[in-house]
């Protein structure tokens, strides 16, 4: 195992009921790389982020995240707000943002710290809370600056546009002071201009704020222009690493590929 | 306007079907020692006579009523659009009124003006208890259980349990009940606060923890079970509660601090302005809790729990947090309930007493404390004016049949409550535009 | 009397009464079951508890009253003539729950599914329809006051003996229609076509609509089966207990507990679950210390969040894989 390993996936097998949703699948992510996941639809890559997010639980395997502030953890059994504290955050394939709340609100909710109990806190406003709201806040502030929405700040989530959801929910997840960030399906549904933004905003992440990004995608044009390393799934089984060019030329890919690719046409 | 279309036609049935029903709820009472179906019997039969212009049997009357409802709904179909657009301002000029900032200050300050006056205003004393009684305590049940029910988005149906535990310790705690008092030496009742409080509170906790964990519905049924076994057991333990009876010898509060010395005594005014210390403490600590990040974790919760919790929230700290400050809140109220009255008994504390409670929330709307609060004062005012009353043959029994439509009739037609909380209005809104039109439009094939 | 002796003599009791016991479990057992059907195939379709489905179960039971009063008036039947009244009893306190339960779906659910509320509506306004209905019945038939139908068959009518202990009538009807109708709902479910629309709506309401499944169809007959049982039942109930406006709620929280013990949304769960509820019950009986409050139901509410801390898909529910 080299140092900086950062996510190690080791053999995970995930099943429901009877079907197999992830066979024998490992992952090794290093740290400060963007890494992505293709493959067809249905593949498991959402529930290969989902267990790693501790949202399912995998029946074999080991799911290790080695945070640079805290001892290693073994994601599997964990809770997803735990494995959200060590470090691991996330966006969802449908953007998931509260739409009651506003846009300032839902990355500040992320900034702040959950470990509390805080009612007597919210009721008394001690100076410790008004400190602490005072730092979600700037934390908030300057993650709206980061993906560019500080203008909308008071709008309610839910009238963004498509592109400025995704880019919220990439606030929020960042609000949370990740070491690593999954991106599920980050442009489905953005148009190409949206797309290019979100590519920058990608890059910038890891770049600018030194968050690792692991990405699924369906849009190949975003994965090369992105991604240092790719895994591909197929079936729920991993079948091919490597570089995109690698990648770009693997048989077993382009197979795999052609074989969906009515499916791929109409997502 | 076609009358005999498929859509009119049921339109027809279902009010002639609503005619029944409410020729039934509002007829006479059936049942102790007379055949069953005089009840039924009377509901229609009966004959009445209407402002002395006609007589007729009520069914009747019902029917006619039945038809024209339905002539009005087939123009109302016809021009519901037009009319909407008419209402739609008419209905949202209490938000608007509400959003601006000057508007609420200014709404504020006459209610509080209003509020500290009433006991000029109003000189009869039944009124006073009723207000202190029945409004001013169930305000504050209704804020309480709006922490659990619109803040967290929890059906707590045990609120009365947690009301119970909290005057009943009052109780046990003060040394009126056939229990004698824990070490044997009671202790005022004002010091209760804290005990009932905390008493709910545990319990809550206890019950909370293992059912919070699951769906949402459980939660409704174990709290409903535990109202009802609570119910049974003060009402039946009378070695311990005093049975039916209860306790008819709560002392009255008296602060004695220093040099201040004071006894609440006979007059109803005093309560009045406790209640209202307390209602304005509820108000301010709650706004200050809706907006704090335990606020915006129990919103973040309630529209999306695995959101929620890839940001690094605990859903089950959270949901208890909630439940345990309603329970908390139930059990202040409680102990409120038994030094105002001084006299407790388990019909006060019925399982039913949660869906009065409920309704008051429901009303007023989920997660508003405005409206809460507002809602709480009409509910309880047209409830106890009903049961005081009892006009148009009302019974006291039959309260329940109304908040059970009540509660029916504003989920179908305003889910937010008469005073929608914003936070939750944006919230019902964009669910159902983001669920509309995948499911229900391939279900529906004969709607208009 | 010291705490090891009531322990004691409440399972010397226990062997002396076994049989009489364990036969009032099984007959409280069957009922428990068939309202716990109605409770596990609303839940199957709808994904809630419908609230107020132990209000249809009171339904069926006052629906008894009038059914015997009116044919029988205050005389006793017996012969082919309780036969014939049992099985009219079962047909139309059925058809009278079931239409109850339906307008309960109508004016209750429907609108909500109509628009996508969210689950809190639909509880609340399930709440609603449940509060409704028993105050209604409480109004109508006098509130808090036990009525019991024309004897159907004599009271306390021993059909045959075990040992030395009696079986009544009402028992083996008991156990004997609640089976029937059991094994008729369980064939329906699993191997008609409209069975299958209920599996399908149950594993995926979108995907089914797509396949041709009327949804709003399968819904109401949904309701329609579990609320046929569940006046089955409460036509059983009543002539043995009576009934009264609070049955529903009562009689609701043992069947629901039946139906999550043996796991929520499977059919035959709910059987299992009921009969091991209406057995517990009946056994936990001697064990009721002193005050007329009634302890089978604290034990059985302890039951309930047990099940819910240990194993909360229930004996026959499938462990799922997912934590959310």
């Amino acid at each position: 195992m080299s140092e900086d390993l950062l996510i190690d996936v080791q053999q995970v097998t995930l099943r429901f009921g009877g079907v197999v949703s992830l066979r024998d699948v490992s992952l090794a992510m290093r740290r400060g790389e963007i890494l992505a996941v293709i493959g067809p639809n249905g593949a498991g890559k959402t529930s290969l982020f989902n267990s790693i997010t501790g949202v399912y639980q995998p029946q074999e395997g080991s799911i290790t995240f080695a945070s640079s502030k805290a001892p290693p953890l073994s994601v599997i059994g964990k809770k997803t707000h735990r494995i959200a504290q060590a470090g691991v955050s996330r966006t969802f394939q449908a953007s998931r943002l509260f739409s009651a709340l506003t846009v300032f609100e839902n990355v500040k909710i992320g900034a702040e710290d959950h470990r509390g109990i805080g009612v007597a806190g919210a009721l008394v406003k001690g100076p410790r809370t008004r400190r602490g709201e005072h730092t979600s806040d700037k934390v908030a502030a300057s993650m709206l600056r980061f993906v560019g929405l500080l203008d909308e700040s008071n709008t309610v989530a839910s009238q963004l546009s498509y592109g400025a959801r995704r880019r919220l929910e990439i606030a929020r997840a960042l609000a949370t002071d990740p070491e690593v960030i999954l991106l599920d399906e980050p442009a489905a549904g953005t148009n190409p201009s949206e797309k290019l933004e979100l590519t920058t905003l990608i890059r910038r992440v890891r770049d600018e704020r030194d968050v690792s990004v692991l990405l699924i995608e369906h849009d190949m044009k975003l994965v090369m222009a992105l991604a240092e390393r790719i895994y591909v799934l197929n079936f729920g089984s991993m079948i091919a690493e490597g570089t995109p060019e690698e990648i770009r030329a693997n048989p077993a890919v382009i197979d795999a590929y052609l074989g969906s690719s009515t499916e791929e046409t109409s997502a | 306007m076609n009358l005999l279309s498929r859509s009119s036609l049921k339109r027809l049935l279902a009010a002639l079907l609503l005619a029944g029903v409410v020729t039934l709820m509002t007829g006479a009472p059936g049942g102790y020692g007379v055949p069953a179906y005089t009840g039924l019997h009377g509901s229609f039969l009966e004959r009445v006579s209407y402002f002395g212009l006609f007589r007729t049997q009520r069914w009747f009357l019902f029917l006619t009523l039945g038809i024209i409802a339905w002539l009005v709904s087939t123009y109302y179909q016809r021009h519901s659009l037009t009319i909407r657009r008419r209402l739609e301002p008419v209905m949202a000029i209490p938000t608007q009124v509400m959003q601006r900032r000057t508007n609420r200050w200014v709404l504020i300050g006459l209610v509080v003006i209003v509020t500290i006056f009433i006991p000029k205003l109003v000189h009869q004393q039944f009124w006073m208890y009723l207000i202190v009684e029945q409004i001013g305590v169930w305000i504050l049940l209704a804020l309480g259980l709006n922490v659990v029910v619109g803040f967290a988005g929890l059906l707590d149906l045990g609120f009365a349990a947690f009301y119970a535990i909290g005057a009943y310790a009052t109780a046990w705690f003060t040394g009126v009940l056939p229990t004698p008092a824990p070490f044997n030496h009671p202790i005022p009742t004002l010091w209760c606060i804290p005990i009932g409080v905390g008493l709910a509170m545990v319990f809550g906790i206890i019950l909370g923890i293992p059912t919070l964990r699951l769906r949402g519905d459980y939660l409704a049924i174990v709290t409903l079970g535990f109202a009802l076994i609570i119910d049974d057991f003060v009402g039946t333990q009378s070695g311990l509660t005093g049975g039916g009876e209860g306790s008819l010898t709560v002392p009255k509060f008296a602060v004695h601090v220093g040099p201040v010395h004071y006894t609440w005594g006979i007059s109803p005014t005093p309560y009045y302005y406790l209640c209202f210390l307390f209602v304005v403490i509820f108000l301010i600590a709650f706004t200050a809790l809706e907006y704090s990040r335990v606020g915006r974790a129990w919103v973040a919760i309630r529209e999306d729990e695995v959101a929620a919790e890839s940001i690094g929230i605990n859903p089950l700290k959270y949901k208890v947090m909630a439940f345990a400050v309603g329970a908390a809140s139930g059990g202040f109220g409680g102990v409120l309930t038994a030094g105002l009255i001084g006299n407790i008994n388990p019909t006060l504390f019925q399982y039913q007493v949660s869906v009065n409670v409920l309704i008051l929330v429901i009303f007023g709307g989920m997660g508003s404390i405005w409206g809460v609060a507002i809602g709480a004062i009409i509910v309880q005012f047209v409830t106890s004016y009903l049961d005081n009353y009892q006009p148009w043959g009302y019974q006291l029994n039959d309260l329940y049949m109304y908040i059970g439509a009540l509660l029916i009739i504003m989920m179908i037609f305003r889910p937010a409550g008469i005073l929608p909380s914003r936070r939750r209005q944006r919230e019902i809104q964009s669910f159902e535009v983001d669920h509309e039109g995948h499911l229900d439009e391939v279900l529906t094939g004969d709607e208009p | 009397m010291g705490f090891a002796h009531f322990w004691l003599s409440g399972f010397d009791q226990i062997r002396t009464g076994f049989w009489a016991y364990f036969a009032v479990g099984l007959e409280n057992g069957s009922l428990y079951a068939m309202i716990a059907v109605g409770y596990t195939l609303v839940y199957g379709v709808l994904g809630l508890i419908n609230f107020a489905h132990g209000e249809v179960f009171m339904c069926g039971g006052f629906a008894a009253v009038f059914l015997t009063h009116g044919i029988l008036g205050d005389r006793v039947a017996n012969g082919w003539e309780s036969v014939f009244l049992i099985l009219a009893g079962i047909a139309i306190a059925g058809s009278v729950s079931a239409l109850v339960a339906t307008g309960v779906e109508q004016v209750a659910y429907r609108p909500l599914r109509r628009r996508n509320a969210p689950k809190l509506a639909y509880l609340i306004s399930a709440i609603g329809a449940s509060y409704f209905l028993q105050t209604l019945a409480g109004k109508e038939f006098g509130y808090g006051q036990n009525i019991f139908p024309a004897q159907v068959f004599p009271a306390g009518q021993t059909m045959f003996f075990i040992g030395k202990t009696p079986i009544h009538t009402i028992q083996v009807v008991c156990l004997v229609v609640g089976t029937a109708m059991f094994v008729a709902a369980d064939r329906i479910v699993r191997s008609t076509r409209l069975g299958r629309g209920i599996r399908a709506v149950a594993q995926d309401s979108e995907t089914s609509a797509l396949m041709g499944v009327n949804i709003d169809r399968t819904i109401t007959l949904t309701f329609i089966i579990g609320g046929s049982l569940a006046g089955a039942a409460g036509f059983l109930y009543a002539l043995q207990n009576g009934i009264v406006q609070s049955s529903g709620t009562e009689l609701g929280i043992y069947a629901f507990t039946a139906a999550v013990l043996g796991g929520i949304g499977n059919l035959r769960g709910a059987a299992l679950g009921g009969l091991l509820i209406g057995l517990f019950g009946s056994f936990s009986v001697p064990f009721a210390f002193e005050g007329n409050i009634s302890w089978t139901e604290i034990y059985t509410f302890i039951i309930l969040v047990l099940v819910l801390i240990v194993r909360p898909t229930g004996i026959l529910g499938e462990k799922s894989g997912r934590t959310a």
